[in-house]
């Protein structure tokens, strides 16, 4: 198709004001940067609608004049795309600008009504504002991210309601076409919405699912649950010395969540993830991993080990939960190699006090840190997936950690762990300023991407380099499906063409 | 960020700290959320990654910079909320010194931006000089109509009251034992605007064993001219004081306006010299020492609802967060936050002189969160944002000390005479404003 900028900017400009328009050479050039080894993409123009009425008119422009759009709620997805479209001269649909109001808090229901503006921070200040009852699950990535977006992206965090999606309930959608949907309960004929954001398996195909990491529509109202705030949250950290003692960690936290006696996730991450958040690698250079010295040195400095778990229990008081962490405690500590480090404690270790943060939903800085363990900024989360088998996390373990040595990059890892399933979020930090290292960062994420779909694992976030990539690693009939939908929702692929490899 | 400074620009001590500051940015841009100017008018140059930017571009061409450049910088409050966000810790605020450095020295402003920026450097680090001068601007209130927009503006700000009392050189003992021997820094505005702060922290140091010495010699800290790029004006302010309080012997030195706190910790950089870096290293907001040392039990608790507004040079340039809380939860008020906290509430030194507009936005944005909290009493810590939240505000606003005093046996804050304040014993049954119905947790 042919797109006509011009006469697009102008009918949003007539429309909606100038305000609605920003097309000067400052503002593509920061909206074409991101973290990705594969360059800057530069945008046609950023456009900031203000109401769903005006998205509508955004995307019945878009329509109108064939120009492609890429909706951005927050802008903070670092390591994934930041606000880059998924191709050059897109426009961006910057929701942030003023699309972000809290439209309602139900304090006896527990929910909230969300735009794509409102941030972990701005929810969590409205929510401590009114008493503090409430909490809202936050990821450990940066405060002024928000939910919308991140559960969109299918992000999660780390206290029983870390599933992002999972806990919202309703949403307002501009389809591509134009068309304003209102999924579950709000699908009803009424303007009495009452169940919209309590309900989500009433009439009709859940079609919510449809809008996580799609392109079939701009999404511009979401509910979210929250949970009663616990009086207090007490954590636990246990620290394994060797790298091999993943199958045995994956063996003792599975148990533990299976039952959900412990309320929250597992953090289980290694000692660069936490390390190096507090500094620059001092082997940058060398052309190698950090060697085993490094890491050891590092673990000394810091009091970690190889790997590092973290959880929490909630409970009135303090008191009331020293039998469970106990309990907790004598499960880890009969492995013989766990070293024990409690809440207080940990709360003087910045890399575990970000741990407490997120189980106790406070947003916050801290691990943001880990992305300039190498200079020039380049940055790449690979998320991909293991089953809670102890066997089978430690044989993925080695998989990554050679294929980050061939490439000469530093295994650092995550693993955010669940009953059955433990998502591994691999950061890849690199000098995006060096061609050279540039280049073997994307062949490190590919080759990564090859081994693990080889193995039958799936990515769950991805950068947005890679959507295409993915995409082609899936059946002909999801690729199908999901062209079939997009044909339905958007025929003249006006959504954000290529993301999620859906064009 | 990469970087084209010459090889004989990168001699400049100066420009070579500015290039490797500049080479840490790499524009992740998780700071232009939390950028004050950037969120009111998402303009990319009036954010942080987009002004270091303008500023690398500047210092390469060296010489005068662009009438843009300069009105974004300008632009900028320097409350270094960026420097929280920023995960890769691009040292911002040595960056927009220097770049307010080299404007001053680089750029001819027009005449009456000169006339400004030339009358308050040097009338607000004098306080009698600037005491004066708020009375003939009183006077002159009643013709602010037919005055330049300008004066006009800065003629509004002028507080409706203020006390001044001028601290001479002297010694106030410490009451019972002495625990710490400690310098005040005594100000330049603030003792203009309002003698009580002063006043209350030397009782209230007194009160918990601290010996407190104004040094004869020692007065502005030299932050305003800093802030305005007059390094020279700074440090000359800066050494009078190093060689004030070198004369002495002191446990510390403690600042009750932070933003005079900020720069007086930065000394070392600033002068470079090992007796400003000792004397920074000293140095500690009042309520770190107070924190230290622990609050006495209130004889009287009175458990008003004190919301605490973190000014920036706090929160940002000290990481002084947890103190005043835990001091104002000590003294047995009920403590609540700010949403938004980590924004500016536009004073930010000479600024809401000088950026009226945004300033007055500022204000604004920040005192209706403040108010949204139903505070009894507002508190901070820095006469800046007093002054500039007192005119949005119709809540009092005190500052932290003046709570703190009157908690432990001091005189009522003057701010708090004759406001109508609920009885102590029937203060809040429940916690916040549209408290939630409590059945939505089990707890």
């Amino acid at each position: 198709m042919t797109a006509n900028f011009d006469a697009f900017f102008n009918e949003i400009q007539s429309k909606l004001g100038a305000d609605a328009v920003n097309r000067s050479d400052e503002t593509i050039t920061r909206y074409a940067e991101n973290t990705m080894p594969g360059g800057d993409r530069r945008p046609a123009g950023v456009v900031y609608p203000a109401s769903t009425a005006e998205v509508q008119t955004i995307v019945r422009a878009a329509n109108a004049h064939k120009v492609p759009l890429y909706p951005v709620s927050t802008g903070n997805n670092i390591g994934l795309g930041s606000r880059s479209a998924s191709t050059a001269g897109q426009v961006i649909v910057d929701l942030g600008r003023k699309m972000n109001r809290i439209l309602d808090i139900n304090d006896r229901l527990a929910y909230c009504v969300v735009e794509p503006g409102v941030t972990y921070q701005t929810l969590t200040d409205e929510l401590t504002r009114r008493g503090g009852q409430l909490m809202l699950d936050v990821t450990s990535g940066p405060p002024q991210g928000g939910p919308l977006g991140n559960a969109l992206d299918k992000g999660a965090g780390y206290t029983p309601y870390f599933d992002h999606f999972g806990f919202s309930c309703g949403m307002e959608v501009v389809l591509g076409n134009g068309e304003v949907l209102r999924t579950g309960d709000g699908s009803i004929d009424s303007d009495k919405l009452v169940n919209w954001h309590t309900s989500k398996y009433s009439f009709g195909p859940i079609l919510d699912g449809l809008f996580t990491q799609s392109n079939y529509g701009i999404v511009t109202r979401m509910g979210f649950w929250l949970m009663p705030r616990p009086p207090a949250v007490q954590s636990f950290h246990f620290t394994f010395p060797d790298d091999d003692d993943l199958e045995e960690v994956i063996e003792l936290c599975r148990p533990l969540k299976m039952s959900n006696f412990v309320p929250t996730l597992f953090r289980v991450a290694n000692d660069l993830y936490l390390s190096a958040s507090e500094g620059q690698s001092q082997e940058y250079g060398s052309g190698k991993s950090l060697s085993d010295k490094g890491r050891r040195e590092l673990r000394e400095h810091f009091g970690l080990g190889a790997w590092n778990i973290s959880g929490a229990f909630y409970g009135p008081n303090e008191a009331a939960m020293a039998p469970m962490i106990q309990r907790v405690r004598d499960h880890f500590m009969k492995s013989g190699k766990a070293r024990y480090i409690d809440h207080e404690q940990a709360k003087s270790v910045p890399t575990l006090q970000v741990a407490i943060n997120a189980f106790s939903g406070t947003p916050s800085h801290g691990e943001l840190g880990l992305l300039k363990w190498r200079p020039g900024g380049g940055n790449l989360w690979f998320t991909p997936g293991t089953p809670m088998d102890g066997k089978i996390a430690n044989e993925f373990q080695h998989l990554c950690r050679k294929i980050y040595e061939d490439y000469a990059f530093d295994y650092t890892v995550m693993n955010v762990c669940g009953a059955r399933f433990a998502r591994g979020l691999h950061v890849i930090t690199f000098n995006r300023e060096d061609p050279e290292e540039s280049k073997r960062a994307d062949a490190c994420y590919r080759a990564m991407a090859k081994a693990f779909a080889e193995r039958g694992v799936f990515v769950g976030r991805a950068p947005l380099d890679y959507h295409d990539m993915h995409f082609a690693q899936t059946i002909p009939a999801f690729q199908q499906a999901c062209s079939s939908i997009k044909q339905a929702l958007d025929p003249n692929g006006v959504i954000a063409p290529g993301r999620y490899g859906i064009q | 960020m990469r970087t084209n400074f010459t090889a004989a620009q990168l001699t400049d001590p100066a420009i070579a700290e500015a290039d490797q500051i500049l080479q840490t940015c790499v524009h992740y841009g998780f700071c232009t959320n939390t950028c004050p100017t950037y969120v009111l008018t998402r303009d990319e140059n009036d954010s942080p990654r987009g002004r270091i930017d303008l500023i690398r571009a500047m210092l390469e061409q060296g010489g005068r910079p662009a009438a843009k450049t300069v009105h974004h910088l300008d632009r900028c409050l320097s409350c270094l909320s960026c420097m929280t966000t920023c995960a890769v810790k691009v040292d911002y605020v040595h960056l927009i010194d220097r770049a307010r450095v080299h404007i001053e020295q680089h750029y001819k402003r027009p005449l009456a931006d000169r006339a400004t920026r030339a009358l308050l450097a040097y009338v607000l680090p004098r306080p009698r000089l600037f005491a004066a001068a708020m009375k003939a601007g009183r006077l002159a209130q009643p013709f602010a109509s037919i005055l330049p927009k300008r004066l006009r503006a800065m003629l509004t700000m002028i507080p409706a009251r203020a006390s001044s009392d001028i601290l001479a050189p002297q010694v106030f003992p410490a009451e019972g034992p002495r625990k710490k021997r400690v310098a005040l820094l005594a100000g330049c505005a603030q003792q203009a605007l309002n003698d009580n702060i002063n006043a209350a922290t030397i009782r209230l140091l007194q009160r918990h064993g601290c010996e407190v010495v104004i040094a004869d010699g020692a007065g502005c800290c030299g932050s305003l001219p800093l802030h305005m790029g007059r390094e020279n004006e700074a440090k000359g302010f800066a050494q009078t004081n190093v060689a004030a309080w070198s004369r002495g012997s002191f446990d510390a030195i403690i600042v009750n306006a932070s933003g005079c706190g900020t720069t007086v910790k930065d000394y070392g950089h600033l002068l470079g010299s090992d007796d400003a870096k000792r004397i920074g290293a000293l140095t500690r907001d009042v309520t770190e020492i107070l924190h230290d040392i622990g609050l006495k039990t209130p004889p009287n608790p009175r458990a008003y609802r004190v919301t605490y507004h973190d000014p920036c040079s706090m929160q940002h340039g000290q990481k002084v967060i947890d103190q005043p809380r835990a001091l104002l939860r000590a003294a047995s008020f009920q403590v609540a936050d700010v949403p938004e906290k980590h924004f500016c509430c536009g004073s930010a030194g000479t600024y809401n002189l000088l950026q009226s507009e945004i300033a007055e936005a500022l204000g604004q944005r920040k005192a209706a969160h403040i108010e949204s909290t139903t505070p009894d009493i507002v508190a901070t810590g820095n006469i800046g944002c007093m002054t500039q939240l007192n005119r949005y505000l119709g809540t009092p606003i005190v500052h932290t000390v003046e709570l703190l005093d009157w908690a432990t046996g001091g005189p009522l804050p003057p701010a708090l005479e004759g406001v109508d304040l609920p009885e102590p014993s029937t203060l809040h049954a429940a916690t916040a404003p549209d408290t939630p119905t409590a059945d939505a947790g089990f707890w």
